[in-house]
């Protein structure tokens, strides 16, 4: 039988058969729908807006984590991996964007969605952190959580000041680095002082002061100190250093964050306390996230 | 007694916790911090079947991992009891909470999980195994219980030495044969924060309150309904023991019934549990049938969840062995398949033959080998049971994962900042004191003069001690090295000098004289250079002791060259304990690097052996060849 003839499938496909016909609806409709469960069954992916939260380790950037997303601090240890959590700014607080909107509105409760990114602080696992400030795709803003009470003392203080010297040497990095004339859009950081509850915690300006003490200090240190293994083990010639960048206004003077502004970076500080057996009190960060959104 | 038991996720948070007797945060944070992180503590098994144990401030800690869900499994324990049955808790609880919660694990986008109902889980868990360890083979220490109530028959002629320990022991027999629990102990977990309040009935200590317990309730009227039934469905449940009981007589009975009606009249007053709510309303007779239920409900379901998790881990390997001819061609096709496209799970078999080439293309790179099968094992640990991604092949999924395991190796977990350590240091008002040690050959003095160099770039007060006394021309050579220093940096402001006493002294007085010295005349940085010695030379290892503890450095760093093969874990160790307890090498210079090309392996193994920083590399042969380490690049040159 050749497929020519009256009784092959050739013919059968196309003679205006009921079940030919059938089988081709069929297809018309089934084949879309196939298709878009083929190819949209992974969500598209949310572009909420997403908030980094970085600090040194045991600062308390989980706890406030827990805190948000359900109202209660669960008990936290130190994170090996970082965590994203979709969440819903709490009530009493509204977006800057919506603040003319009504509270029946859907536009409404879907602008109040934000997205943490919380990161570990641990030395050795700060990289989840730079992979995420190298390349912030929908970041509006960087919570960078600091222990208010070992910030009092040297070692704290200098790990902390490093921290975030890197933090907004990389902030700057982008703006100096991008190549549109208008510039990258503006990363604010929130310096939140956390564990004011405790009774050795520094008080939110003074913990300003110090880190901009500290990080005046790491910036000449690190303009002091030795250079980058990195083009002499390349094989490179290392002798020009020229694209060395300083924190700031080129390095001099001491260091203020009000000279972050300059780069599209707003360093505010902020105190609160996760924890504490008066109540929590974090509402100047819920504020400034509102303020963001 | 178990101290706590907790389930967390990596991200830090924790998702159930059943704490018996408070153990502080840092316990745990330690752990993560030394085994999860640092992968400091060497993980030594001692036979294969037991889980490898972490100590610190008297207890000890075991751990088990659920890696695709991020899950960590904790037991706390005092380090004076031997608890023997721990290894298979942990194994079970895993299971358990996995076939409970892992779909709601891996589904869900967040930290929160109501885990509320996981307690009677764990509860029977404990029991179980409370008592099989107890009938079985009797563990020592475990319990306080005598030996010979081990089983029914012996106990009862023991019963009136110790008639309280007895009775809460054949209940855990009976529970074997599914026969009810105690109540109290079901229904405890069921309100959480009850759990709390009665942390300390779990120990020895709450059979002494419910002794005096018993005491009270003997002379203290009868008690509610509600409660009484509890105590009696109990009473009922467990057969067997009334038997036994029974030979000692009725006085004791009735007692005992008090007394763990009073117990969980203490526990559970206020906040009504779950099982005795649902109790209540029915009579005695069903109550206790409806008891039975219940618990062997539980029993049952725990028992399969078990099971379907141990069949889970076994069917993988059973699959590759079994299956046809066409079975076997058609995985293999689809294996490459997605090997090339991704979406493959890794199992340890796919990840042995790249990572052995992995493993050789380190050594290659001049890694020592026991660094180098480290590396392939953390990398293992990493990745089997991970799905590879969309569009990466196995060996692009090893390469990425070897790489991140080289940066966390390498990156040092403090600051290496050694100006700001200096500044911190004069504050207090002595000189900043640096040593270095190191085996003959390796550049110790060529070294000490570039940190020389540098220092006095950034006009610091440098004075250099030569306490080398050993070799012939080693003062000499550090002096025209100070010469030099002396006419290189008269422009810039330093200042250097040499603290010489000659030759077949005692090192150690001639530091600790140059430590006095400087601090009298105003030097601000103190080098002290070291003879070399070999590291396996006791004889002159031992001196470097006496020398830590006299001149009482800041900082000793130790000088390795690039071109050491696998001898330089065996240097690293050597030095790092050399120092007595208490006191290690603070960093390692590398020096020749520009010796090697790209085999820096060395900087790899030293890094390995000890958990130690590599501080200063040295790439060339003048002054100012000397630099801080670039983690990035050392791991692409060791990738590449």
């Amino acid at each position: 039988m050749a497929w020519y003839d009256e009784d092959s499938w050739a013919t059968a496909a196309f003679a205006p058969k009921g079940s030919t016909i059938a089988i081709t609806f069929l297809l018309a409709v089934l084949l879309p729908i196939l298709l878009h469960q083929f190819i949209y069954r992974k969500a598209t992916p949310t572009t909420l807006p997403s908030f980094l939260l970085i600090g040194p380790s045991g600062a308390g950037k989980t706890a406030f984590l827990t805190l948000t997303e359900r109202k209660v601090v669960a008990q936290t240890h130190t994170s090996t991996a970082p965590l994203a959590v979709e969440l819903l700014l709490p009530e009493g607080h509204t977006p800057q964007s919506s603040h003319y909107r009504s509270p029946g509105d859907p536009a409404y409760e879907r602008s109040r969605q934000f997205q943490l990114n919380d990161t570990p602080g641990h030395g050795k696992l700060r990289h989840f952190a730079t992979t995420q400030l190298a390349n912030p795709t929908n970041v509006r803003g960087i919570i960078f959580v600091v222990d208010a009470a070992a910030v009092a003392e040297e070692a704290g203080l200098n790990e902390t000041a490093e921290y975030l010297h890197d933090v907004l040497l990389a902030l700057q990095k982008r703006y100096t680095g991008a190549t549109s004339s208008k510039g990258p859009k503006e990363i604010p950081v929130l310096v939140a002082a956390n564990k004011m509850d405790l009774f050795t915690a520094l008080p939110p300006h003074l913990v300003a002061q110090q880190l901009e003490k500290a990080i005046s200090e790491v910036r000449k240190s690190r303009a002091k100190g030795l250079k980058d293994s990195g083009p002499a083990l390349g094989g490179e010639d290392d002798s020009l250093d020229e694209d060395r960048e300083w924190l700031g206004e080129g390095g001099e003077g001491s260091f203020e964050f009000a000279q972050m502004e300059e780069v599209g970076t707003t360093v505010t500080v902020q105190g609160g306390n996760v924890i504490g057996g008066d109540g929590v009190d974090v509402k100047s960060w819920y504020e400034w996230i509102a303020a963001q959104l | 007694m178990l101290d706590t038991f907790e389930i967390l996720t990596t991200s830090g948070v924790v998702l159930w916790s059943r704490r018996y007797s408070p153990v502080g945060p840092h316990v745990i944070n330690s752990l993560i911090r030394d085994v999860f992180i640092e992968e400091r503590v060497p993980l030594h098994q001692d036979d294969a079947g037991s889980k490898p144990a972490y100590r610190k401030e008297g207890y000890t800690l075991k751990w088990t991992t659920a890696k695709d869900l991020g899950l960590i499994f904790v037991a706390v324990y005092q380090s004076l009891v031997h608890m023997t049955w721990i290894d298979k808790l942990l194994d079970n609880i895993r299971a358990l909470f996995v076939g409970l919660y892992g779909e709601q694990l891996s589904s869900k986008h967040g930290s929160v999980l109501n885990c509320d109902k996981f307690a009677p889980y764990f509860e029977r868990q404990i029991q179980d195994l409370e008592g099989q360890s107890d009938s079985g083979f009797s563990a020592p220490g475990t319990k306080l219980t005598p030996p010979s109530s081990t089983d029914n028959e012996s106990a009862d002629e023991s019963v009136p030495t110790v008639p309280l320990q007895k009775l809460q022991k054949p209940l855990y027999d009976t529970s074997a044969d599914s026969t009810p629990v105690p109540t109290p102990d079901t229904s405890r977990p069921s309100t959480p924060a009850q759990s709390h309040l009665l942390a300390g009935k779990a120990g020895p200590g709450g059979k002494l309150s419910r002794r005096n317990k018993k005491k009270f309730a003997a002379s203290s009227a009868p008690v509610s309904s509600g409660d009484e039934a509890s105590v009696k469905r109990k009473g009922k449940g467990s057969a067997k023991k009334n038997r036994v009981w029974g030979d000692f007589g009725a006085e004791e009975d009735d007692p005992s019934v008090v007394l763990d009606y009073s117990q969980s009249d203490l526990g559970d007053e206020a906040p009504e549990g779950e099982a005795l709510a649902e109790i209540n309303p029915e009579s005695w007779g069903s109550r206790t049938g409806k008891g039975q239920f219940v618990l062997k409900d539980l029993d049952m379901e725990m028992d399969q969840i078990i099971a379907e998790q141990n069949a889970k881990k076994e069917a993988p390997a059973s699959a590759a062995s079994g299956g046809g001819l066409v079975g076997s061609s058609l995985g293999a096709i689809g294996g490459l398949f997605r090997n090339v496209v991704g979406g493959k799970t890794l199992t340890e078999e796919d990840l042995a033959k790249p990572l052995k080439g992995m493993e050789d293309h380190l050594l290659k790179k001049n890694v020592a080998r026991e660094a180098a099968v480290r590396l392939c094992d953390s990398v293992k640990r990493d990745l089997v049971g991970l799905k590879t991604s969309s569009f990466t092949t196995v060996e692009a999924t090893i390469r990425t994962s070897m790489e991140k395991a080289l940066a966390k190796i390498l990156t040092p977990t403090s600051s290496l900042d050694l100006l700001r350590e200096i500044q911190t240091v004069n504050a207090a008002g002595r000189p900043y004191v640096l040593s270095i040690v190191g085996v003959n050959g390796v550049g110790k003095s060529t070294n000490l003069s570039k940190i020389a160099f540098f220092l006095l770039q950034n006009h610091h007060r440098v004075l250099i001690a030569a306490a080398d006394t050993f070799r012939s021309g080693a003062v000499e050579q550090l002096r025209v090295h100070v010469r030099n220093l002396q006419e290189l940096s008269k422009r810039e402001g330093g200042q250097v000098d040499l603290f010489e006493k000659g030759y077949g002294k005692d090192a150690a007085n001639i530091a600790a004289d140059a430590v006095a010295h400087a601090a009298k005349t105003d030097f601000n940085v103190v080098l002290i250079d070291t003879a070399g010695r070999r590291h396996n030379d006791q004889r002159l290892m031992s001196s470097l002791e006496k020398f830590g503890k006299l001149a009482k450095p800041d900082k000793i760093l130790m000088v390795g060259e690039a071109l050491v093969g696998s001898d330089s874990v065996a240097q690293a160790r050597n030095f790092n304990q050399s120092f007595g307890p208490g006191r290690g090498l603070d960093g390692f210079v590398i020096s020749k690097c520009d010796t090697v090309g790209d085999m820096v392996g060395t900087l790899v193994s030293m890094v390995h052996a000890t958990g130690i920083p590599v501080v200063f590399l040295g790439v060339g042969q003048h002054y100012a060849d000397l630099r801080g380490l670039n983690v990035e690049s050392v791991c692409r040159l060791l990738m590449s």
